[in-house]
């Protein structure tokens, strides 16, 4: 019997009920679907080992964020559910009901409701999951060899778990609705007129006024502090802190300018006469007015979940765009592998870490440069060959054209200040150190000095003229592009001389080239400056070394995953001089393996991206949605009034998309203004790296976002027009 | 009867019927109802619960639509009118006040006072002195700047019968006024409604199943299951004796008439 009652209800109620389910099916569908991508990442034939158990467990982490957000949307859901069944309860209870029974009944349509949300969120997730999967396997920039049908178990269960717990916590909530709340509460519900929490408009406008100030304080600290990343680590807590009270700032200023907009927006309409006494516009800034007082949190929360998001993905795809852009610059040969020397400052450093100790006895500090061609030789030590018995490999083995890069520091043996820093270049040229360089290595270690033999052989390998540089002149080369490239083109454009062991240089050229200024394969760059000076001056000065790498192109028609595979696991021998060891082999690295791994990279960024900015602009879309078709049914009786004395539908309809319009971009404007902001200092700083760009994917993934926005905001606004249709044409019965 | 050939009808009713329901399962709320109602007329409908009164008032407000016969106000038939030109004619003809103020909880008096007249476009110097016009004419002038929920039950009616009157309308449809008010406020309305009538005129037709309310009126119509089971104009009879003949009817009408007290 009661049963019955509860799926009756369900039925009857169905319009209501339409929206908790839609948000329930939603939450279940993307839960289920998101909490895949690692077995989409299986299926999508992205085969490199660990990525698959990399992306399951960053997208665990995420999946407590996201469970947090489905939570809060469904417990508003189901707020708004509530809130219209208040007086039915209400009737039971005087038909002499009792509570329990009420309870039971209420119990019963969450779980008719909750079931059949999960059943169909399940359906469709295991749908887009199929569908992501294609979406997922372009990311990574996948074909998809052998596509199956897949469900996740896993999935399920997660997702069956977190159902659980949040039905039961919206029964708990339910109970205690209908256990506090008074009978004559629930059944005068509608019929009494509304109190409206009005707020004294001068201090409503006074608040937003704090507000706007807050957020342009706000704005100001960032754009001149910029983000803690850049401090050194002296000052690294402070700035933390600084930027702490930034964020505090931003938030709190967000709040308070929707706490006071109601306030302000009718003292400014108001002040416009002839607009506020026209058409129904007084009633639809009123009528914002009224429900802005109560929503103001939630609007805030959603401007700042929508910044959350824009920021997010707009960042995550741009960086991970900037890297793969870049990424031939960044490798331009085949295999490079890196010996570093010890220094007098870095030796102790090294002795710390070496075991056993009489190991550290014959580490010396490096006073000059070692050929590493010969030396690259060692022991296979991939799995099938242990390594007692590993067969010998020899870089000669597969190397074809190759060059052998050093670094010098520009101050020479045994002295330790820099004779060439970025913030010197921009004191002579009365310049601002840009903000990604304060404290940063390149400037407290100086650039790094190049014999032109080395680099002009690099660039033969690469195919390029070899550029001229006298005995008294010098070249800047950098290849991670954006800002510091800049710094130095201006330095040579300018002409200005650089002095280098009391010998003073001028520029040799007016522009180095980026392409072929990489001193090692790398993923973000190798070379954050470099001056390249003629070879007899080099030998002059006898400078510090610092690193040595050895650029390798495989020999002609060399098949080259073959010669990687060769060479990859090698365990290199130990570079002795003398019996002394000047320093210790660092990185390996094959072009082929970068681009995987950018590849990688660049598909697992852009996925959390993308699924995280697609789960927060729905839920706040839903949020909204349920909000405004909430208060279009609360405001139905309103809306049959205006019918009565004579408002055509047409100008009733405006009103409800005016004050819609205003709930959905207000937040949306809000969002959009902290994220500029935001990415204005970020790309700043990740301009470091190269420019960064916002286009391309990401103008793409972002208008994917605003189409779901503008979509919610389209059904809600037809569905309100519905209802409100409905509630004009309601008869007024005896 | 010689007056009412004399006067202007402003508003004419002609075997009007309303059913209800489809085959099988007919309610006839009205049963061939002819009447008319002359320029500044006070008329009341009286009915017990279920007698047809408010389907007729609806009816004739152009909120619920006829099954068949016409309704003629100010010489137009409302009965045919397309959907849009009655949101006009509304408008512009009638003024609505029901048992619920139905005021708009999130305008002041003032502003749901004025909402008529910024439907209709008028500019807002206009609306202003119109607003306080009527706002005096009720003795709400005090009130204008609160909100529905600030105002005792009497005086929001006073507010909705000021928005009903703001316009000038043609005609003024009133549905149990005093119905949710007590009998104090009952009274203020019931001779502002009076006086509105007296002095400007204005034509008001009100449906009320509460004698005394219906003794205000200068002419009522009785309706039993639907159709008009009598009339009583009061003439030159005071309020008083008015009522007495009122009470009369009302117990004829037997049965429900004792509810209709």
């Amino acid at each position: 019997m009661l049963c019955k009652l509860a799926w009756g209800n369900v039925r009857r109620a169905g319009r209501d009920y339409l929206v908790y389910l839609l948000t329930l099916t939603l939450g279940v569908t993307v839960f289920y679907a998101f909490n895949t991508v690692s077995m989409q990442v299986d299926i999508a034939g992205i085969d490199e080992e660990g990525l698959a158990q990399v992306m399951g467990s960053m997208l665990g982490d995420l999946t407590y964020f996201l469970a947090g957000v489905m939570a809060f949307l469904m417990v508003y859901a189901n707020n708004f559910i509530m809130k219209r069944r208040k007086k039915e309860f209400g009737l039971y209870q005087v038909l002499g009901m009792g509570r329990g029974r009420v309870a039971t009944i209420m119990a019963l349509e969450t779980v008719i409701v909750s079931v059949v949300a999960f059943v169909a969120g399940i359906v469709l997730g295991v749908g887009l999951s199929q569908l992501m999967t294609f979406f997922t396997a372009s990311l990574f920039k996948t074909q998809i060899a052998n596509f199956h049908f897949f469900f996740s178990v896993h999935a399920f269960n997660l997702t069956l778990a977190c159902m659980l717990v949040m039905f039961v916590l919206t029964l708990l909530l339910n109970l205690r609705a209908v256990r506090r709340t008074k009978l004559i509460e629930l059944m005068g519900a509608e019929r009494r007129n509304e109190s409206i929490k009005t707020r004294n408009p001068w201090i409503a406008i006074a608040i937003f006024a704090v507000g706007v100030v807050l957020v342009g304080v706000a704005y100001y600290r960032l754009l001149r502090d910029g983000f803690p990343l850049t401090a050194t680590d002296s000052k690294l807590q402070e700035a933390m802190n600084q930027f702490g009270i930034t964020t505090a700032m931003v938030t709190v200023g967000t709040f308070a300018l929707f706490w006071g907009l109601s306030g302000m927006l009718i003292k400014l309409l108001q002040s416009l006469r002839g607009v506020y006494w026209r058409g129904l516009n007084m009633f639809t800034v009123r009528q914002l007015a009224a429900k802005v007082n109560t929503v103001c949190f939630s609007m805030g929360v959603i401007a700042m979940l929508l910044f959350l998001a824009i920021t997010s993905v707009t960042c995550g795809m741009s960086i991970a765009n900037v890297m793969n852009e870049n990424l031939e610059r960044y490798n331009p040969v085949d295999v490079s592998q890196t010996y570093v020397y010890y220094t007098p400052d870095t030796l102790d450093y090294y002795k710390e870490y070496v075991n056993p100790s009489d190991e550290a006895d014959r580490m010396v500090p490096a006073d000059t440069t070692v050929d590493l061609y010969p030396a690259w030789h060692g022991r296979d030590s991939s799995a099938d060959n242990n390594d007692e018995t590993g067969k010998k490999v020899d870089i000669a083995d597969v190397a074809g054209e190759h060059v052998q890069i050093d670094s010098y520091l520009s101050y020479p043996f045994g002295s330790s200040n820099p004779s060439v820093t970025p913030s010197e270049m921009c004191k002579i040229m009365g310049e601002k150190l840009p903000k990604a360089f304060g404290g940063s290595n390149a400037d407290t270690m100086g650039l790094f000095v190049t014999p032109a033999s080395q680099y002009n052989k690099l660039r033969q390998m690469m195919g390029e003229e070899p550029v001229h540089i006298g005995h008294d002149q010098y070249l800047l080369t950098c290849d991670m592009g954006g800002e510091l490239v800049d710094l130095y083109t201006k330095y040579m454009a300018g002409g200005h001389a650089l002095t280098l062991g009391g010998h003073t240089l001028k520029p040799a050229t007016d522009k180095s080239d980026e392409d072929t200024a990489a001193i090692a394969n790398s993923a973000m760059g190798s070379n954050p400056g470099t001056v390249v000076v003629a070879d007899e001056l080099l030998s002059q000065l006898n400078l510090q070394p610092y690193s040595s790498s050895l650029l390798v192109n495989y020999k002609q028609g060399m098949d080259t995953t073959e010669a990687d595979e060769s060479i990859k696991y090698t365990l290199l021998d130990d570079l002795l001089v003398d019996g002394k060891k000047p320093g210790s082999w660092g990185t390996f690295i094959t072009r082929s393996e970068m681009y995987t791994q950018a590849a990688q990279m660049n598909g697992l960024i852009s996925c959390l991206a993308i699924y995280i900015g697609f789960v927060l602009v729905v839920a706040c879309a839903a949020i909204l949605s349920i909000q405004q078709l909430s208060n279009v049914a609360d405001g139905s009786r309103s809306y049959r009034v205006l019918a009565q004395i004579g408002c055509d539908d047409r100008q009733i309809r405006h009103s409800v998309m005016a004050q819609q319009a205003v709930f959905f971009l207000f937040p949306l404007a809000v969002g959009l203004a902290h994220s500029f902001l935001a990415l204005k200092v970020i790309i700043e700083l990740v301009s470091i790296f190269g420019n960064m760009s916002i286009g391309g994917t990401v103008g793409l993934t972002c208008a994917i976002f605003l189409a779901a926005y503008g979509g919610y905001f389209l059904v809600t606004y037809l569905m309100s027009a519905g209802m409100v249709q409905a509630a004009i044409a309601t008869r007024y019965s005896e | 009867m010689q007056t009412t050939h004399m006067a202007t009808p402003v508003l004419e009713v002609a075997h009007l019927e309303k059913v209800y329901g489809a085959l099988g399962n007919v309610t006839r709320a009205l049963n061939d109802v002819s009447f008319t109602v002359n320029r500044g007329e006070f008329v009341g409908i009286m009915g017990a619960s279920g007698s047809g009164k408010s389907t007729l008032l609806n009816c004739v407000s152009t909120i619920d639509s006829a099954t068949s016969g016409t309704i003629r106000i100010n010489g137009q038939d409302v009965t045919r009118m397309k959907q849009a030109k009655l949101s006009q004619f509304r408008r512009e003809e009638l003024g609505f006040i029901f048992q619920d103020s139905n005021l708009l909880d999130t305008l002041t008096a003032r502003e749901n006072i004025a909402l008529p007249l910024t439907i209709a476009r008028v500019n807002s110097a206009e609306i202003s002195t119109r607003v306080q016009d009527v706002a005096a004419r009720l003795s709400i002038s005090q009130v204008l700047d609160k909100y529905p929920y600030q105002m005792s039950g009497g005086q929001q009616q006073r507010v909705a019968a000021a928005r009903a009157l703001v316009t000038d309308p043609t005609m003024i449809m009133a549905d149990e006024p005093t119905g949710a008010l007590d009998s104090k406020s009952a009274r203020l309305l019931l001779e502002s409604l009076e006086a509105l009538n007296r002095r400007l005129r204005a034509t008001v037709l009100m449906v009320t199943h509460d004698s005394f309310a219906a003794s205000y009126t200068s002419h009522v119509l009785f309706i039993r299951d639907g159709k008009i089971f009598t009339e009583l104009r009061r003439g030159d009879t005071d309020r008083r004796e008015f009522f007495d003949r009122i009470m009369e009817v009302v117990a004829m009408m037997g049965g429900e008439g004792s509810d209709a007290l």
